[in-house]
């Protein structure tokens, strides 16, 4: 298949960015920074190119579907919305220090779809329970919010380590110098939760919706939806503790992680470690 | 004394109950409550406990309530304190964001002013009366209309874009209380039901999930045929339930349910959930003798023993599975030929690669089959679903308001200076304040545009003094 070739040279781009990313961040080279951004629109450009193309393959296999319905579609569709927000955010801010420490999620996410053994990258046809158009609202919601939450982990990894060196009253420079201040790094990490927490609610909303026209409820408890309810509980967390001013900056930075580590148990824990109806990925 | 001290009480209750430090906790404890309830398999059988639990253990965690977790009274009580918190929050602070609608403040007292800056300035060659209708009309048109005050040496104008959003933190913890409500509802009110119908089969009832009783429908239902395809990897493509409603002998109508498109009826709503076979009516089974290359068609049944035409070798079908490990119909053989052990093996409708690989004299396919299923689906009634729905529009709404939409107000006061018009203009805005400080700044400029030249030309006066 075409589509799952374009899918590796991307993993290998975006490794690739990854390493520019960072090195840009030691030489601050301001063309080496347009470059990395070049070949990280690029790479974006050709994922979304091989999902579309994903999706025509399955027209022409004759089982025609969104290429959004096992564990190798979800998580190719994971890393493209972290890579299209880190990008929208770099092309709003200007500014290209947090790409060492967002685009390895892009990364890390389409290494394991077309890397991992026992992830299949077969276009399979729609079981019933899947056939429903609940399945797009629902999945990207979810992966949207899902990204937001990467990114928002990410700029926080930065404000610890920022953090941590000015507490040792450490000169800044090095791999530091081009992050933003702690307080614009702070309102970042705030500002990406206030865009993933209603889209996971959004994601949560529909796939309750959806449980409700497939299996007659809207909430069974199903170990899926309790973890994502438990996501929401850490992000409502971090919202209440930063508006009440008890928790800012090194907490709610740990919180913000925490959040992050809760979305991928959601995502992969729930479906290694526990068992339940949402058995697709 | 004793008095003061029951005040002491009840107005400390009321703090800790409308205070966000309340809340922090109660997050904490029902987000790792949550966990456990996913880790402890929940309202399992006696036996799948006792193979994981020490029978001491078992009992601990069912005392605790940990078994049913999410319907132990001490979830309940989380939950309903977690609301009482929110309502009692929400209350608290309405009467400020209610002052915002009932009455804006039009003139900032001069501490207010002070505590804005900075302000923009602006001079104007007219007096402050003169002046007002066009910077009225200017303010309209840049950023929205203004209510206007006129006192005593200054006149006040407000305007402001985006108040609702005030709301839409009360939005979302309402909805909270809106979609715990509509549960509650579908909890006392409502049914969850589950029923096995065979094919030909008529009910009025279904067993309840909780508990033995069952729950009369006032109809009948009939199920007419149950239809399973599979796609060529013989993965299941679609279940079909064909029902009939009967009301008394009368037939009310009849529609198909498929996974994801169910069947309501007088607000009780049917869910195809699974399916299995209760019979095997015929099976047809073409057998292929690999030593004269001719194939027979053999009718069967399963337990029945069966010989195969124009030899002394005989097989009974032992076992039929409707799908097997995704595979599709299967049925266990277990074949008898003369002079050799017996044989066990299993043939594949969709798959007769798998049988063809096995070695032997006779070559076995399921030419037809013709099953009798059983339907299983899950009947409910939620008259509380509409009400979970509306809380969950209202909290996306909240979310709108609270996060995306900005109340931004300005404030222009005009007071007379040397014969001309000292115009200040601040403003406010609850987020995004770069964004707002752009908009600020078209606003000054937009005013001073009334009159472009009105600096030089109060300084020309001054300079005429």
């Amino acid at each position: 298949m075409i589509s799952a070739k374009m899918v590796s040279a991307v993993t290998f781009l975006y490794l690739f960015c990854t390493v520019l990313y960072i090195n840009y961040l030691a030489f601050r080279s301001e063309r080496l920074g347009k470059f990395v951004s070049l070949v990280a629109w690029i790479s974006l450009l050709i994922q979304t190119t091989a999902i579309l193309w994903r999706w025509v393959e399955s027209y022409q296999m004759g089982i025609g579907h969104a290429p959004l319905s096992n564990m190798y579609e979800s998580l190719v569709f994971f890393s493209w919305c972290i890579a299209l927000l880190y990008l929208l955010w770099e092309w709003k801010l200007k500014s290209r220090a947090m790409g060492a420490f967002v685009m390895p999620f892009a990364f890390i996410f389409i290494a394991y779809a077309s890397l991992a053994p026992g992830i299949s990258a077969k276009i399979d046809p729609l079981i019933p329970a899947l056939q429903s158009n609940w399945l797009h609202a629902h999945v990207i919601t979810c992966f949207l919010s899902y990204a937001s939450f990467a990114f928002s982990c990410g700029v926080s990894i930065i404000y610890l380590i920022k953090l941590n060196k000015q507490e040792k009253g450490k000169k800044e420079g090095g791999l530091t110098a081009l992050f933003p201040s702690l307080d614009s790094l702070d309102s970042l990490v705030y500002k990406t939760i206030t865009v993933g927490f209603p889209l996971l609610t959004l994601g949560i909303v529909t796939g309750a919706a959806w449980a409700n026209y497939a299996w007659g409820s809207y909430w069974s408890w199903d170990p899926k939806e309790t973890w994502s309810l438990i996501t929401w509980f850490v992000y409502a967390l971090f919202l209440h503790a930063r508006f009440t001013r008890e928790w800012r900056g090194r907490r709610t930075a740990i919180l913000s992680i925490v959040g992050f580590v809760a979305v991928i148990f959601t995502y992969f824990g729930v479906n290694y470690v526990l068992s339940g109806l949402h058995s697709y990925a | 004394m004793s008095a003061g001290k029951e005040k002491g009480f009840w107005s400390s209750l009321w703090d800790s109950l409308s205070s966000v430090r309340l809340t922090i906790p109660l997050l904490i404890i029902l987000a790792v409550a949550s966990i456990f309830g996913t880790v402890i398999p929940q309202n399992a059988s006696l036996e799948e406990y006792l193979q994981v639990y020490k029978v001491t253990t078992y009992k601990i965690l069912k005392i605790l309530g940990f078994l049913d977790m999410y319907h132990a009274g001490w979830f309940f009580f989380l939950l309903a304190l977690l609301s009482l918190n929110l309502l009692v929050c929400s209350l608290k602070r309405f009467r400020s964001v209610l002052k915002f609608f009932v009455q804006p403040e039009i003139r900032l007292e001069e501490g207010q002013w002070k505590a804005i800056s900075p302000s923009r300035k602006v001079s104007q060659p007219l007096l402050p009366e003169k002046g007002l209708t066009q910077i009225q009309e200017t303010l309209s048109r840049v950023f929205g209309r203004p209510q206007v005050l006129k006192a005593e040496g200054s006149h006040h104008l407000f305007a402001e874009k985006g108040k609702f959003s005030r709301l839409g933190f009360y939005f979302i913890h309402l909805s909270i209380l809106v979609i715990l409500t509509g549960a509650l509802i579908g909890l006392y009110f409502g049914f969850r039901g589950y029923m096995n119908i065979v094919e030909g089969e008529t009910t009025d009832r279904v067993a309840l999930r909780s508990g033995q009783q069952t729950h009369a429908f006032g109809f009948k239902v009939k199920l007419d045929k149950f239809n399973v395809s599979f796609y060529s990897s013989g993965a299941p493509q679609e279940f079909k339930s064909t029902v009939t409603i009967l009301e008394g002998d009368r037939k009310v109508l009849t529609e198909p349910i498929r996974v994801n498109h169910p069947l309501t009826y007088q607000g009780i709503s049917f869910y195809q959930s699974s399916y299995g076979l209760a019979n095997v009516e015929k099976v047809v089974l073409t057998i292929q003798d690999r030593n004269t290359g001719k194939e027979t068609t053999v009718p069967g049944q399963i337990g029945t023993r069966a010989q195969i035409p124009g030899s002394s070798s005989a097989f009974v079908l032992t076992r039929f599975i409707s799908d097997l490990r995704g595979g599709g119909p299967a049925f266990q053989v277990v074949l008898s030929e003369p002079n050799r052990p017996m044989e066990t093996f299993w043939i594949l409708q969709y798959h007769p690669e798998i049988e063809a690989s096995r070695p032997g004299r006779y070559y076995f396919r399921v030419k037809e089959i013709e099953p009798q299923y059983y339907s299983g689906l899950q009947v409910t009634r939620d008259p509380g679903v509409w009400v979970v729905w509306s809380g969950c529009f209202l909290m996306m709404a909240g979310f709108y308001l609270a996060f995306f939409v900005s109340h931004r107000r300005v404030w222009v006061r005009l007071t007379e200076k040397k014969g001309g018009t000292l115009v200040e203009i601040a403003g406010s805005s609850r987020r995004d304040r770069l964004e707002f400080e752009k908009e600020l700044e078209k606003i000054e400029q937009a005013i001073k545009g009334i009159f472009p030249k009105g600096e030089k030309e109060l300084k020309k006066r001054e300079d005429q003094k």
